[in-house]
């Protein structure tokens, strides 16, 4: 053998000792660390709200379902149902309170589908609809009895008389727009 | 011509400069297009193989976990078992040193395909174009951004390492390269069962490069071992004879092929995330496959085979994946592409060479194939960049919220779509030893489903169950849709529940022991061992026709004195006699519902076995493990 493979070979035995003494000693470290790190976690525990302002991700518990993601920081689209868990204002459940939704039927709603109405049931509790014809802002405002509002929460469920079905263009069922819905003492 | 071929060996003369560019440009290159994939964390199928031993509980297990087939009947010891298994014992869920593996890999992979290009067209630097090519082909997103696509980068590693080896023993004649040789393709079928394909690439090479009967005859003792590895592997492993993995073996295969060439040539998918006219991709697709058809020909009418050869390597480490006609993946040209890219950079290169007007298209055709795939692979990295940190702020969000709590279960509300597949449905909290970590009860109605993938029911907890694990302040709810988790507890606690006793019960979680008889043993963890009879109480079906399901796992000494008979009652009824026979440790029975439980609020199931056994280990009878119950 010459000396040059023979330095070759030795070399190679070198690395690989070398190689298995770092795995060795990294080993060990690397078992004792833990097996993941631990996250930091929010645990300023957000207080229900009586008014849900749907730029605010805060309020994402309270809308349980049929909302589409924030836009422009300010609104949702809605499905053809749509559902929020409100809390009633002090002193609600002497008084009652008014619900109140600030909404935007968009001109491409109208061209769609004519018109379209909005109906609510508060606690098992029918509201009367309201038919929007033309575009533009609109408030839905009803009267919600006290005998509703003795709990932690009001679950309103809404729903619309039809909506527009998925498409190409976009692949959500889309209902109005909702700015914010809640509950404002009397 | 190749210096194989009679033609002039590649310039190996060079300043340190030139050397310094010609061996870091392609590395650099790739660690800076493919950065949002070196800092990626983990997602989906990772957590499945960072788990592979974790109950291993004696050698035996270790070797199931290291050779056993699993998802699709892949058997990968050493990209995807030794590889995680060791990375998790020493590194836990620190994604770094995983990629660094990764990337050290690739590294070298560059090295082999510069190398090796250089020596197959005597052009060092088309083997350097070759190289960047490869880089800039946007199928190395998920090889190198997703860590359990490591099994491509490392079985390319092998099979250009044999390749590079054969070369070195038809250029030396030294005996010692072909062992070499042997022991790349032998080690790469422990990366991956693609590894088959290389006696098929050594064949061509010895044949349309190295021309000589002797090279070629060397060859033949490789197929050999790969027939038996494919003989081998189809008797352990399960065959599909449907679904995503069925091998279709009929003029599918050309469309198929059609497609991935266009994914080789062009965006991955035709993806881009700009608009162009719509002529604009499949013309540029056609333009840069016409240049390197087009060169392809001309090299091989000057009697340049090598072409040939890049071609076949092409078809052949493409070959194993036509069949699947119903599972293209964007990755399966990774490898492939590297054939095209040492065309490439040969044509690049030749064309610079021949004067204005080649030296233009050497120029044009480089830049339109980088105009096609880097955006898409900028594009889909940043996509899964971005979708491993919020894997991570909820996998470490819930280690943090357990050290907090570490006495309660955890309920996840606001998990989407992409956070369910990519973070949850592999069940990563069990790699630190968290079994009880939930959804919120109509999360399933946010997330698409993909019942191939997985059932998201069985990740949902149901309303009833948390409404009175929130009511005994056994639970605490995180919201995970902002940049950290949130606790909304208190929140969660005051808003409306739905009622009713729930029609899907894990008996294992110890949520549900409200619905348990007395009879039930304590909860295990991710199980519940029952003794001879146990019973519980669940929703009954809505309406008539519905089934009851029971889904658990019968060990091995149960069955030991042949099926196991399960009698099951519901509301006193007596359901059709049952067995578990010896197969499969997991068992799902089906029963038919009675009539006159449909619509009712609630109904109580008892479930009694044939006999029980006593381990040495454990004072207690057994009889069976659950698992869940559920009606649908």
């Amino acid at each position: 053998m010459t000396n040059t493979k023979w330095r070759e070979r030795r070399a190679v035995v070198r690395l690989c000792c070398s190689l298995m003494t770092i795995a060795l000693v990294v080993a060990p470290v690397g078992c004792k660390r833990k097996k993941v790190r631990v996250g930091a976690t929010d645990e300023e525990t957000p207080k229900m709200m009586s008014v849900l302002n749907m730029g605010d991700p805060k309020v994402e518990p309270q809308l349980i379902k049929g909302f589409h993601g924030i836009e422009a920081a300010a609104w949702r689209w809605t499905e053809k149902q749509f559902t929020v868990a409100l809390r009633p204002p002090f002193g609600a459940g002497t008084k009652g309170a008014r619900l109140t939704v600030k909404l935007t039927v968009p001109p491409v709603v109208i061209e769609k589908l004519k018109n379209v109405s909005l109906a609510a049931n508060a606690g098992g509790t029918a509201l009367p609809p309201e038919t929007y014809t033309t575009a533009g802002d609109y408030v839905y405002v009803r009267e919600i009895p006290a005998s509703l509002l003795t709990g932690d929460s009001l679950r309103v469920d809404f729903e619309l008389d039809k909506a527009m079905a998925p498409s190409g263009a976009d692949i959500r069922e889309l209902g109005i727009i909702v700015l914010n819905a809640g509950l404002e003492s009397k | 011509m190749s210096p194989l071929e009679g033609g002039s060996r590649p310039a190996v003369r060079s300043g340190k400069w030139e050397r310094a560019v010609y061996w870091l440009v392609p590395p650099l290159l790739c660690l800076a297009l493919h950065w949002r994939g070196f800092t990626s964390w983990f997602r989906a199928d990772d957590f499945a193989w960072l788990g592979t031993g974790l109950y291993d509980r004696n050698f035996h297990d270790f070797l199931v976990s290291i050779f056993a087939p699993q998802a699709q009947g892949t058997i990968r010891p050493l990209s995807e078992r030794a590889f995680f298994m060791l990375g998790f014992s020493l590194f836990g869920l620190e994604a770094l040193p995983f990629k660094m593996v990764v990337f050290a890999t690739e590294f070298a992979n560059l090295a082999l395909v510069a190398s090796l290009g250089a020596r197959l067209t005597g052009l060092r630097w088309a083997g350097f174009l070759a190289a960047v090519f490869w880089v800039l082909n946007s199928s190395g997103i998920e090889p190198l951004g997703w860590t359990c696509v490591y099994n491509q980068v490392l079985c390319g590693f092998f099979l250009l390492g044999a390749l590079h080896f054969l070369l070195r023993y038809v250029e030396t004649g030294e005996r010692r390269y072909y062992w070499w040789q042997w022991a790349a393709f032998l080690a790469g079928f422990g990366a991956l069962e693609l590894n088959v394909v290389y006696p098929a690439i050594a064949a061509a090479y010895t044949l349309l490069c190295a021309r000589r009967a002797r090279y070629f005859r060397g060859t033949l003792p490789l197929f050999a071992v790969s027939l038996a590895y494919a003989a081998l592997h189809s008797a352990v492993a399960p065959v599909w004879k449907s679904g995503g993995y069925a091998m279709h073996f009929t003029g599918s295969l050309f469309g198929t092929l059609g497609t991935y060439w266009t994914w080789t040539v062009g965006p991955t998918f035709l993806f881009t995330p700009y608009v162009p006219p719509k002529w604009a991709l499949p013309a540029g697709i056609a333009v840069v496959s016409a240049g390197l058809l087009g060169f392809a020909a001309w090299k091989v009418h000057a009697g340049g085979r090598a072409a040939l050869f890049c071609l076949a390597w092409y078809l052949a480490v493409l070959a194993p994946v036509l069949p699947l006609r119903d599972h293209q993946t964007e990755y399966y040209v990774f490898l492939p592409a590297i054939g095209l890219c040492w065309l490439g950079g040969w044509a690049a290169v030749a064309g610079w060479r021949a004067g204005a007007g080649r030296r233009m298209a050497a120029v044009a055709l480089p830049a339109l194939y980088a105009l096609m795939g880097v955006p898409t692979l900028l594009e889909t990295a940043q996509w899964n960049h971005a979708i491993t940190m919020r894997v991570r702020t909820l996998v470490e969000g819930v280690a943090g919220i357990h050290e907090r709590h570490p006495e309660k279960s955890i309920l996840l509300e606001g998990v989407d779509t992409d956070l369910f597949w990519n973070g949850v449905l592999d069940r990563p909290f069990r790699l630190f030893g968290l079994e009880h970590i939930y959804l919120a009860p109509g999360s399933e109605r946010r997330i698409a489903a993909h019942p191939d993938l997985g059932n998201i029911a069985d990740y949902v907890l149901p309303a009833d169950v948390t409404a009175q694990a929130l009511q005994h302040e056994d639970l605490v709810v995180y919201d995970v849709r902002g940049e950290r988790l949130r606790n909304i507890t208190a929140t969660y606690a005051a808003l409306p529940h739905e009622g009713g006793l729930p029609r899907r019960v894990d008996v294992a979680s110890p949520l549900t022991g409200y619905l348990l008889g007395p009879e039930w043993y304590a909860s295990d963890g991710d199980h519940r061992w029952m003794p001879r009879r146990a019973s519980l109480r669940m929703g009954a079906p809505e309406t008539p026709g519905q089934k009851l399901y029971l889904r658990g796992v019968c060990p091995e000494e149960q069955l030991g004195a042949g099926p196991l008979p399960v009698a099951v009652t519901v509301d006193g009824v007596a359901l059709p006699a049952a067995a578990i026979r010896p197969g499969a440790p997991t068992f799902e029975l089906e029963f038919a519902l009675p009539g006159q439980v449909a619509g009712k609020a609630e109904m109580r199931v008892t479930v009694e076995v044939g006999r029980t056994f006593r381990p040495a280990s454990d004072p207690r009878d057994l009889g069976l493990v659950f698992g869940s119950f559920e009606v649908r």
